[in-house]
């Protein structure tokens, strides 16, 4: 089974950098199982299909609209994520993880089991620090992404 | 008729991936004003102000999720030119196939994955006969996979998605619309090649990961060269069988373009002959020659250079980054962005500081700032790429460009001339042409870097010395989006000033303090509007340009609100 953890997000806009700090906290904190890839991967838009396809699983760990406090934490199936409907692309920016599903659905090659782990932002304003309520919410998004990955392994064990 | 003159705004509504707002207003059933505007003010070069400048180019490759190893490059190149810094030649061809093999990936993803679907009415595939089909694709090039078994296959899978209810990736288009053209067949042909597009571009993008380390992200450049140890005995550093295992990918990606998106190209204009006469906007033309072949970066494999009026005649060359010409021209105007000062300013005395008024058409109506060369708008992008190789000679353009012209006038049945590619459809029969140059271009690299590396030179680095007191430099890169500058003041060791001009600034610009309309907005004039409220044209003339609001918030919305909205008052 092999199994992709994805930060998304910019790092040098402020909250929307939450994706790729969650990814880094687990890659100094936690040994992963050997078949779990995990990357920082920006914002890919509308690459992000190639690092979709072959995988059985992948967890997104991505800045969330939600209506609660910054740094509260919500996840959505893939159902939720591929509901939303794709709108009409201005730029190669637009499309986002439902096109990228959506689009593998279509051409095969989509995993079949995605979870978002969500975050809701204070600010996206440029700048490369996360703001107290997002940077506190780190751990606990960790935690949220292990216990995601708990449910499909045993081998996930903290660093010692 | 219309009695009145309509607006027409479309508009990415969050104000999280709100990057783009096109204004028209449309009389008569044309547009007579447009306006372009960016949504979202960024201003992420203050982030590098005081910082290291060997590491910036790791914050730049930030700037954009789509284009990351541009601004990787432009980075260093241009912190090395405030050093005068040569590197060595093994460095140059890494960094050469990178930039190659990305503009590969990314020209491929545009046409078939952004805007094949302004031309291609996906649910006329239904009516297609596969056999003919088959035979139509097999009339335009000899790529093995246009059967009429395959051509089947991808006629029963949109069946299914048609029968499901929901279009899935086709979604978003505008299905039925009056000024969808292209045969049932042809319409066939593009979505089975839409799908193979998927498999071809994600063997360039594996190219980038083999030099840069990974993607996306690189890791593999610094000041003064690359970090890519070479090594023929050793099976961790670039030997043998990797530049081989790399041939072979960049073999299947070259005749995908060759056999597939160059025809395909030509086959889709050649049926909409009506929209090369429409979109030139701005013919004042701007690119900068790339891929260096020397230490000095003073000899390039494509040339660049400003073509004024559209005159191939009066092409001015740039000999380089050095190039005084080149130094001089290039200024920001921020009389209609919302930045405090006017300008128009050099880029190396850019300022960054934000003044927000609402959306004013005749005042401060976006954030990108209006770069001008010698003081007028200028397009940038593969068309104007194209456009200096043809009007210097060069061999490759000349060679790709009349072929293209050939295809399109045999299925046009017009004669189809280099006067035609002022338009919307010349700059996708543009991002073709150069697609294939640099397909060729990426196996005559691929060869320099071997030959260069079996002789025995494995250089890879020179190490940078900051001098005291200040120096300036520019980095520039004929990127897929066309010309991109980063400009940097660095004092002391440190930077002190930092600015990038991106493709997208300067066909995205609004208007100057002369009144100046940019490229975007110029070529939406006149443009036909067959259906206000499906104002399918205009995304034509847009992503005709490739448009890459220089990014990018990313941010999942589950309320569904990262559609766009199209509004007509």
């Amino acid at each position: 089974m092999k199994t992709a953890v994805y930060g998304i997000g910019n790092i040098l806009m402020g909250d929307d950098g939450i994706g790729p700090a969650v990814v880094a906290y687990l890659s100094s904190n936690f040994t992963l199982d050997p078949d779990v890839t995990i990357e920082d991967l920006g914002t890919p838009s509308l690459d992000l299909p190639n690092y979709l396809s072959g995988y059985d699983t992948v967890i997104f760990i991505d800045a969330v609209a939600a209506d609660a406090p910054p740094g509260t934490i919500r996840l959505y199936s893939r159902e939720e994520i591929v509901a939303t409907p794709p709108g009409i692309r201005i730029s190669p920016h637009e499309p986002t993880i439902n096109d990228a599903l959506i689009v593998l659905d279509f051409a095969g090659g989509a995993p079949k089991d995605v979870v978002l782990v969500g975050v809701v932002p204070q600010t996206l304003d440029g700048g490369m620090t996360l703001s107290p309520a997002v940077a506190g919410a780190v751990p606990r998004v960790a935690q949220a992404v292990m216990g995601e990955l708990g449910k499909r392994y045993t081998a996930q064990r903290m660093a010692v | 008729m219309i009695a009145t003159a309509k607006r027409v705004t479309i508009d990415p509504i969050t104000r999280i991936e709100g990057h783009l707002r096109i204004d028209v207003e449309v009389d008569q059933g044309k547009i007579n004003k447009a306006w372009a505007s960016s949504t979202m003010f960024r201003g992420i070069e203050r982030i590098l102000v005081g910082r290291d400048p060997r590491e910036a180019w790791l914050f730049t490759q930030r700037f954009c999720g789509v284009c990351t190893t541009v601004h990787a490059l432009a980075s260093v190149r241009a912190v090395e030119d405030a050093l005068n810094l040569p590197i060595p030649i093994n460095a140059q061809y890494i960094r050469n196939l990178i930039l190659i093999a990305h503009a590969l990936h990314d020209h491929i993803v545009h046409f078939y994955h952004l805007s094949a679907l302004d031309w291609v009415d996906v649910t006329q595939v239904l009516k297609a006969d596969p056999v003919k089909a088959s035979s139509i694709a097999e009339s335009l090039s000899d790529w093995p996979n246009n059967s009429a078994k395959e051509m089947a296959a991808v006629k029963t899978k949109v069946k299914g998605l048609v029968d499901s209810g929901q279009l899935g990736p086709f979604a978003h288009g505008y299905w039925g619309h009056p000024a969808m053209k292209l045969p049932p067949e042809v319409n066939l042909i593009a979505v089975s090649h839409y799908l193979q597009a998927l498999e071809y571009q994600r063997y360039a993008n594996q190219i980038v990961a083999m030099l840069g380390g990974k993607t996306p992200h690189i890791q593999n450049v610094a000041v003064g060269g690359v970090a890519n140890a070479i090594n023929l005995e050793s099976e961790a550093a670039l030997n043998l069988d990797r530049l081989y295992s790399m041939k072979a990918l960049l073999d299947k990606v070259v005749s995908f373009v060759q056999n597939v998106y160059v025809p395909d190209v030509c086959a889709v204009a050649g049926f909409y002959p009506d929209w090369f006469g429409y979109g030139a906007g701005v013919t004042n033309y701007l690119s900068v020659p790339d891929l260096p072949l020397d230490e000095g970066s003073t000899k390039f494999d494509l040339p660049g250079g400003f073509i004024p009026n559209g005159d191939l005649s009066k092409f001015h060359p740039i000999a380089g980054q050095k190039d005084p010409y080149w130094r001089k021209a290039v200024t920001e105007d921020s009389e209609h962005a919302w930045y405090k000062s006017g300008g128009p300013l050099h880029p190396w005395k850019g300022e960054t500081d934000p003044q927000f008024t609402d959306w004013k058409e005749d005042g401060k109506y976006s954030w990108v700032k209006a770069p001008r060369f010698e003081g007028q708008p200028a397009q940038v992008g593969p068309l104007a790429n194209v456009l200096a190789g043809y009007a210097s000679g060069n061999p490759l353009v000349v060679k790709w460009t009349d072929a293209a012209l050939g295809k399109i006038s045999a299925i046009a049945k017009v004669k189809a001339t280099p006067a035609m590619l002022h338009s919307t459809l010349g700059r996708h029969g543009a991002r073709a042409v150069r697609t294939a140059v640099l397909s060729e271009l990426a196996v005559k690299h691929w060869q320099l870097l071997t030959d260069n590396i079996v002789k025995g030179d494995s250089a890879i680095y020179n190490k940078p010395e900051f001098p005291k007191g200040e120096i300036e430099g520019v980095g520039f890169h004929e990127a897929p989006r066309g010309t991109l500058s980063h400009w940097v003041v660095i004092d002391n060791g440190a930077i002190k000033n930092y600015q990038a001009v991106v493709p997208t600034t300067w066909n995205a610009s609004p208007r100057d303090s002369k009144g100046t309309s940019g490229p975007y907005e110029a070529s939406l004039i006149g443009n036909p509007i067959a259906d206000a409220a499906h104002p399918l044209e205009v995304l034509r003339t847009v992503h005709s340009f490739d448009p890459c609001m220089a990014c990018a918030v990313h941010m999942f919305d589950p309320t569904g609100n990262n559609v766009s909205k199209v509004k007509v008052l």
